[in-house]
């Protein structure tokens, strides 16, 4: 199968903390795939070591088949991943279109997507101007989701989009994750089972900083058991 | 409806500036109109002085998280440069070539990437190796710049002492002595040996960072583009030494000063920038240890000083410009000043020095505002504000955060070595105007909020006026109500007062007047 991502048994230290010790996963070339785990399994510092902003000490991180642990954390996003990071981490000091004109790898990369941009989050053309500080969660999240389109990213990495939105929101916010995922594979981190099963494509469970269950979200969905036991949902 | 919003919110901020603009019209009403102009020039100048050095290291705190308190050092050091361009250009121009062959190394950094990656050593060798390429570059460079010819001046003797010649120089009677000629060592073995030493200096450092640094790199033209420039420059200013000197000297001072005022702000973008590179960089991860090692640095850089430049005060001649004392002087209005260049200036009554007091606040109004624009208006201002609050996700955006560190550190040091070399002709050069200065940034920063640029321009103009206040009342006293006392602060009560005026506010806006919550 044809990869674009290949995590392969990864193992981060934060400190003197072993937090991944033996993570693998497989991006299929234009798929969504969810990372699932409980609260602290290492969902997130599982994208963080992709991106190199928390490198791993032992094993590999091949995009596109080029080997990218290692890299600083900077070049490995400039290959052409985007990454929308946990709480909305929007710069609050920025203007909304400032926040989407500092994602130009290129220039111009800003106005050529616009047009794409406003069609997936159409409330961010009339907040265009206002500081980051004056938007709402929801609003928040469109424009983090936004500013990570703005180069030409052919992987993203999405970490718990619909945390802490109202049911509607995550709807709207479903349907453009979606859309954008026609054009670009995607790696999803989301608690919300229901959301994570209606968009993804294929799973990972990670479970104390191991991966300890993947495959295909269709099997998973039937799988009480494994739910059960990894997710403690229903 | 948002104005009831704003004020709410800023309730206490507003409170705290309404009684500063009290004490401020109280202040005004106690001293008669020229002492106030007087005195309130006095504080934008001293204001501004402090916002250059208070700008630029809360920039560097904000973006880069360094302390640096090397900051007031690199400012007096600004200040130093800037006085031996303008009153002894013969040093300065001396000095350009070595300068120019030893950095010219430091310009091949691809190369030494390359080849301190290529391993061509294993084990205790390659630990070794570094420190003894330190060792024999520095004997060489020790060696060749002993008995290179650079004309100076000499702190030991009264007569050729700093102090003398920028006392003659003040009086136009500034006369360059002869230039230094090469006698133990040959010209072309002192230029290898300088280009040998730098080259060898640059290899060994870069041995530390070997295996460190992305190993895709490529040589082209532009590997070598540096260092070719920086060869010929060395050569050039060999070459044409005396012509140079020659041409600085007979330079109006107005262009004198201009030239100094750039090579000081050049030095100081320059020392930030191998700063950073060299000595903060490897420390990112132990803070403390970065901490020491400015305040290590500060020292050191003060006994440099003091061993090239003497320890006695002294300030450096104001240009033409600024020096007017003919009749026609003192001016009485800005055209008249420009008319006669006429040092000081009759404003209501008070007479100004036209330089300390309308100059130097100009500048310092220029520099906020086009620093400012800089923050507000460009790619680089966007992603210093961004990486401000989040350098995480400005990397993850690609962006090389680590070129825009090290551009805000240069940057920051510009700035205050440009306050030094302006502060040079009104308060005076001596090795402690940076310490000085320091403490002025840091009580201006707690006050405005460390991390904001409008936040330290308006801590800065507090702690000018109320220091120059405070200073003026020492002289005229302030009559207590209801009483025959006249109360004179003393001395020790001006930096005692601007301590003051921080711990109340920090004691009701824990993050100063502008600083975010966070
Ligand atoms: N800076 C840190 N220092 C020490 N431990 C950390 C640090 N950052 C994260 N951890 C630990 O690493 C583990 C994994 O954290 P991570 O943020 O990856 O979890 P997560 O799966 O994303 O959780 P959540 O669903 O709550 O976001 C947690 O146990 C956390 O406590
Ligand atoms: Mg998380």
């Amino acid at each position: 199968m044809n990869h674009l991502l290949e995590v392969q048994s990864i193992h981060t230290f934060i400190g003197q903390y072993h937090i991944l010790q033996g993570v693998d996963v497989r991006v299929p070339k234009g798929s969504i795939t969810a990372l699932l785990g409980r609260n602290g399994a290492g969902k997130t510092t599982t994208l963080k070591t992709i991106l190199g902003l928390t490198p791993p000490r032992q094993g590999k991180v091949v995009f596109e088949g080029r080997e990218i642990n290692g890299m600083r954390s900077f070049d490995i996003a400039a290959l052409g991943i985007g990454f929308v990071p946990e709480h909305r981490a929007i710069f609050r000091d920025l203007s909304v279109e400032e926040n989407l004109k500092i994602a130009e790898r290129r220039k111009g990369d800003y106005t050529r997507k616009q047009d794409f941009l406003f069609s997936l989050f159409p409330d961010l053309k009339r907040l265009i101007n206002l500081p980051g500080t004056h938007l709402s969660g929801g609003q928040q999240q469109m424009l983090a989701i936004a500013r990570a389109l703005v180069a030409d990213n052919r992987l993203l990495l999405i970490d718990e989009p619909s945390e802490g939105l109202a049911p509607v929101l995550i709807e709207q916010l479903m349907q453009a994750i979606r859309q954008l995922s026609a054009e670009t594979t995607v790696v999803l981190v989301e608690q919300n089972f229901l959301v994570a099963s209606q968009l993804a494509e294929y799973y990972v469970i990670i479970e104390e900083g191991r991966s300890v269950k993947q495959g295909k979200m269709k099997d998973l969905v039937n799988d009480k058991a494994t739910i059960h036991r990894y997710l403690g949902a229903a | 409806m948002n104005l009831s919003i704003f004020f709410r919110k800023n309730l206490m901020l507003l409170a705290i500036l309404a009684v500063l603009a009290g004490l401020f019209a109280a202040a005004a009403n106690g001293m008669e109109s020229s002492d106030f102009v007087i005195t309130l020039l006095r504080g934008l100048s001293v204001g501004s002085l402090t916002f250059l050095v208070a700008s630029g290291f809360s920039l560097i705190f904000g973006l880069l998280d360094v302390l640096n308190l090397a900051h007031g050092t690199l400012f007096m050091i600004g200040a130093y440069i800037g006085w031996t361009v303008y009153v002894r250009p013969d040093t300065f121009v001396d000095l350009l070539t070595p300068l120019a062959l030893v950095f010219s190394g430091f310009m091949l950094g691809d190369v030494w990437t390359i080849l301190s990656t290529r391993s061509l050593f294993a084990g205790g060798t390659k630990r070794v190796l570094p420190w003894a390429g330190i060792l024999v570059s520095a004997l060489i460079l020790v060696g060749v710049l002993r008995s290179y010819p650079v004309s100076i001046w000499n702190p030991e003797d009264y007569a050729q002492s700093p102090v003398s010649i920028s006392y003659l120089a003040g009086q136009g009677q500034n006369i360059l002595p002869p230039p230094a000629a090469f006698g133990s060592i040959s010209p072309l073995l002192a230029l290898a040996g300088l280009l040998l030493g730098g080259l060898l200096l640059a290899f060994s450092l870069s041995l530390f960072n070997a295996g460190k640094q992305a190993v895709s790199k490529r040589l082209g033209w532009r590997s070598f583009a540096g260092f070719g420039a920086f060869l010929l420059a060395g050569i050039v200013f060999f070459v044409f030494n005396d012509a140079l000197t020659a041409f600085l000297a007979a330079l109006n001072t107005n262009w004198l000063f201009l030239t100094a005022v750039t090579v000081a702000v050049g030095a100081g973008i320059g020392l930030g920038a191998l700063m950073e590179t060299t000595l903060i960089r490897p420390l990112y991860i132990r803070p403390i240890y970065q901490l020491m090692l400015t305040i290590g640095l500060s020292a050191i850089g003060i006994e440099m000083v003091r061993a090239v430049w003497g320890r006695p005060e002294f300030t450096m001649p104001r240009p033409e410009l600024f020096a007017g004392t003919g009749e026609a002087c003192p001016a009485t209005s800005l055209s008249d000043w420009w008319q006669y260049h006429c040092s000081t200036m009759i404003l209501l009554d008070g007479r100004i020095r036209v330089y300390n007091e309308i100059f130097v606040p100009i500048v310092g109004l220029v520099v906020l505002a086009g620093v400012w624009m800089l923050l507000q208006r460009t790619r680089l201002g966007m992603v210093i504000r961004a990486g401000v609050q989040d350098r995480e996700m400005v990397e993850a955006l690609g962006i090389n955060v680590r070129r825009v560190f090290t551009l805000v550190f240069a940057l920051g040091v510009g700035l205050a070595a440009l306050g030094g070399v302006l502060a040079a002709p009104s308060i005076g050069l001596s090795n402690m105007m940076g310490e000085s200065f320091l403490l002025n940034a840091l009580i201006a920063l707690a006050i405005g909020g460390l991390t904001s640029y409008p936040g330290a321009a308006l801590g800065s103009l507090l702690v000018g006026l109320l220091q120059q206040f405070i200073i003026k009342y020492g002289q005229i006293g302030i009559p207590i109500p209801f009483t025959d006392i006249i109360f004179k602060p003393t001395p020790p009560i001006v930096p005692a007062s601007t301590i003051l005026l921080m711990v109340v506010v920090l004691l009701i806006l824990p993050n100063g007047l502008l600083g975010k919550k966070e």
